[in-house]
């Protein structure tokens, strides 16, 4: 029998996980209730509701306890990389290496809002003339200050150019703060000329072969910082067993991704799908458990279609997301308002495309990397956005800006444009901040007036 | 029998009454906003329904809209502004295709189409930039009543150029153009271009007409010359432009009921007006 599909609070699922002994035997290292996580400071969690799936328990221990991993590999005297930016490209070689574990300081963006603490790592930032006028981002300063959050790489990696001058400021004040970093840097992704040799990307962009080359050189470089770091020579044949597990991790989102966007009633909240995608950039720092756990979520999520039982009637009003929210509690809001999600870009499709095998390990990665929508102009994003609302029949679209990112002011107007033009969805825009709670009310006028909205197209048709 | 609306807004709060048929409006009333949102509008629900002559139970179905919709828990179910705001327009104004409304903290653009059904909106509640607080400020700082603005802007010669639409440095930046000498008269008639213009970068260059232009705002004189100025085209005041929302969640709570009773379903408390949502 298949549970009904719940999102419940966090004080029903630790009475659930008291009362039930359905997940003994089941539980893994990092298992346990969710309650638990609050007492580590993940305050949030009490104001969110999560879906009631033994394999949601599991994705949210997973997440919640990267940081005991990254210290129990540090125990264990493995080489740890700060992969900074790029996401999904550097982590693919960091772990072709055997003992080097690769995690993103960026991910430090939600601990103001899970600890609901501004004040300590922002503050952090704002002292050091990192202030709100930038991305939210700017909590990986605070955290590598404190100390606090993550132990503090052997080595650090970051993507410059081409992908985010907020992020490129913000890790130029890491450095200065006494952490090295290795810059590599991704060019600005153009149409390639009618002269030049085009070479086509994961994802459906072009670029020059030219392009191609300098990222090859570029990562070159990674690789041989890793090899020393690492005390072992990368081979090609490492690198390329490291894409064939990379490719599963995507496999697997990719479906996921489908599963959810095409079924008939929802069968996972937004919130669970969008924690999952972001752990197929660095697999939350175990490569091995990390395809568990996803493959857990999209059993359970099939069962659910098989099933015919979701969250919302079929009713729901299928909203495609663009761009990661800094406050997780607004992915519940899309439930609230009666949307359910059906397409997301969260600035790192080319993490979720697969990486082509048929090619040498280097270049394929480089392709991936040059295909990074951060990388490509605003209407190469709108593209593959209007893309998938055709292919996910989404009826609305939501650009979440992130306050203080500077591509968001750009960008959003273009998506806009180019959505509201060749799609005729409506689209709202609407600002996230780390914590939501005092214009809560603002932002469920306008994800209820966006449902209302496609209701009143629905009954004119 | 009769349907309500209460529009609890982020000034004032306001409610409609229609009668059976769905269309006419039978009373209305305003009232300030205050700390006691949900009492205010109880009292301003019973005032207008004492004057009307008509009791509570004549009240089919209520819908509450505007900000602090969620406040009248008296209300059958709620209803943003956004869908309120388009049903009241469209009950005045038949073709409209895009509504201006510039409330006391707030200011929208909604955009319908040619069945009259709202297919895009852009809100900006979060900052006083272009809404009537803005005017507020700037009329305290010239001495004068808000509805005094149109009147001073007549008589201006050369309109200010006001660049800051941020209420607090367009105060600062007042301050010094007063310094300079310039005329109230002059300052007046700048500010209201600042607030109009503000509405044109809302609307991102598509306008379809007939234009509505609702909110107290509207009833400032002047500010719908202003607009018009700056859109270039003709702009329509609605004839209640503080009531439409209302009027609107008036009117979608009778288009609930005449929908249950035609499926032969009792509309429940909480019912939404829209069929199907949970
Ligand atoms: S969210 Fe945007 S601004 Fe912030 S680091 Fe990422 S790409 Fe840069």
């Amino acid at each position: 029998m298949i549970e009904a599909p719940l999102q419940i609070s966090l004080e029903a699922w630790d009475e659930a996980y008291e009362s039930s002994g359905a997940f003994i035997g089941r539980e893994t290292c990092y298992g346990g209730s969710l309650g638990r996580h609050v007492k580590d400071g993940n305050t949030r969690l009490k104001h969110l509701l999560f879906d009631n799936s033994f394999a949601a328990l599991n994705l949210w221990n997973f997440l919640l306890t990267e940081e005991d991993r990254l210290y129990r590999a540090r125990y264990e005297g493995k080489i740890l990389v700060g992969t900074m930016k790029d996401l999904g490209t550097v982590p693919v070689i960091a772990y072709a290496f055997p003992d080097v574990v690769a995690f993103y300081p960026d991910g430090a963006w939600w601990i103001p809002c899970l600890m609901e603490a501004d004040e300590e790592l922002l503050s952090i930032a704002d002292n050091l003339g990192v202030n709100d006028s930038f991305c939210p981002v700017r909590a990986m300063l605070g955290a590598f200050v404190s100390g606090e959050h993550f132990p503090v790489p052997d080595i650090l990696v970051c993507s410059v150019g081409a992908t985010c001058d907020d992020f490129s400021a913000i890790a130029q004040r890491v450095e200065g703060l006494g952490h090295p970093l290795l810059w590599w840097e991704i060019p600005h992704r153009r149409e390639p000329g009618a002269r030049e040799a085009a070479v086509a990307l994961p994802g459906g962009t072009k670029a020059c072969v030219d392009q191609v080359e300098a990222v090859m050189v570029e990562l070159d470089r990674v690789i041989c910082a890793l090899s020393d770091k690492a005390g072992v020579k990368l081979t090609d044949s490492m690198l390329s067993e490291s894409i064939v597990h990379a490719n599963k991790v995507r496999a697997c989102l990719m479906e996921l991704r489908h599963v959810v966007f095409t079924a008939k009633t929802a069968p996972l909240p937004s919130l669970e799908l969008l924690v999952a995608e972001m752990m197929g950039l660095h697999y939350c720092s175990d490569r091995r458990e990390v395809l568990s756990v996803l493959s857990g979520l999209l059993e359970t999520v099939k069962r659910r279609v098989d099933a015919g039982v979701g969250f919302q009637g079929p009713e729901a009003v299928k909203v495609f997301w663009v761009n990661p929210v800094a406050d997780l509690r607004v992915m519940n809001m899309l439930e609230e308002s009666g949307g359910r999600i059906c397409g997301t870009e969260y600035l790192f499709t080319h993490a979720l495309d697969l990486i082509p095998t048929d090619l040498p390990a280097r270049e394929a990665l480089a392709r991936v990397a040059l295909a990074d929508p951060m990388a490509g102009s605003a209407l190469d994003r709108a593209a593959r956005i209007c893309n998938d609302i055709e292919k996910f029949k989404a009826e609305a679209v939501i650009i979440s800006r992130i306050p203080g990112a500077s591509h968001c002011a750009l960008e959003g107007e273009v998506i806009r444009e180019v959505v509201a033009a060749c799609k005729n969805v409506p689209v709202l825009e609407i600002d996230v901040p780390s914590m939501c709670d005092t214009f809560q009310e603002t932002l469920q006028t306008r994800l209820g007036a966006l449902v209302e909205t496609v209701r009143e197209q629905r009954k004119g048709r | 029998m009769y349907y309500a609306g209460v529009d609890v807004g982020s000034r004032t709060i306001k409610v409609a009454v229609i009668d059976e048929t769905g269309r006419q409006g039978i009373a209305s009333g305003i009232c300030d906003q205050g700390v006691r949102q949900a009492a205010l509008a109880h009292n301003l629900f019973d005032q207008v329904l004492t004057r009307a002559k008509i009791s509570r139970q004549d009240i089919l179905r209520i819908v509450a809209t505007g900000y602090g919709r969620n406040a009248v828990e008296w209300a059958d179910t709620t209803v943003t502004e956004i869908t309120c705001q388009a049903y009241g327009v469209r009950q005045q104004v038949a073709d409209v295709r895009t509504i201006i409304d510039i409330g006391g903290q707030d200011s929208k653009v909604i955009r319908l189409d040619e069945r009259g059904i709202v297919y895009d909106f852009v809100m900006n509640d979060r900052c006083a930039a272009g809404t009537g607080r803005f005017l507020e400020i700037v009329a305290q700082r010239l001495e004068m009543g808000i509805n005094d603005l149109g009147g001073i802007a007549e008589t201006a010669v050369r309109p200010s150029i006001i660049s800051s639409m941020c209420a607090v440095f367009a105060e600062t930046e007042i301050v010094g153009l007063l310094a300079n000498e310039e005329s109230p008269a002059d300052l007046a008639a700048g500010v209201q271009r600042a607030v109009a213009k503000r509405m044109v970068s809302m609307l991102g260059g598509r306008i379809n007409g007939p234009v509505v232009f609702t909110g107290g705002v509207a009833l400032i004189p002047g500010m719908s010359r202003a607009l018009s100025d700056a859109l270039d085209r003709t702009i329509v005041i609605a004839d209640t432009p503080q009531t439409t929302a209302a009027l609107g969640a008036a009117m979608i709570a009778g288009a609930a009921t005449e929908r249950a009773e035609r499926s032969n379903r009792p509309v429940s408390a909480g019912a939404h007006y829209l069929e199907g949502i949970r």
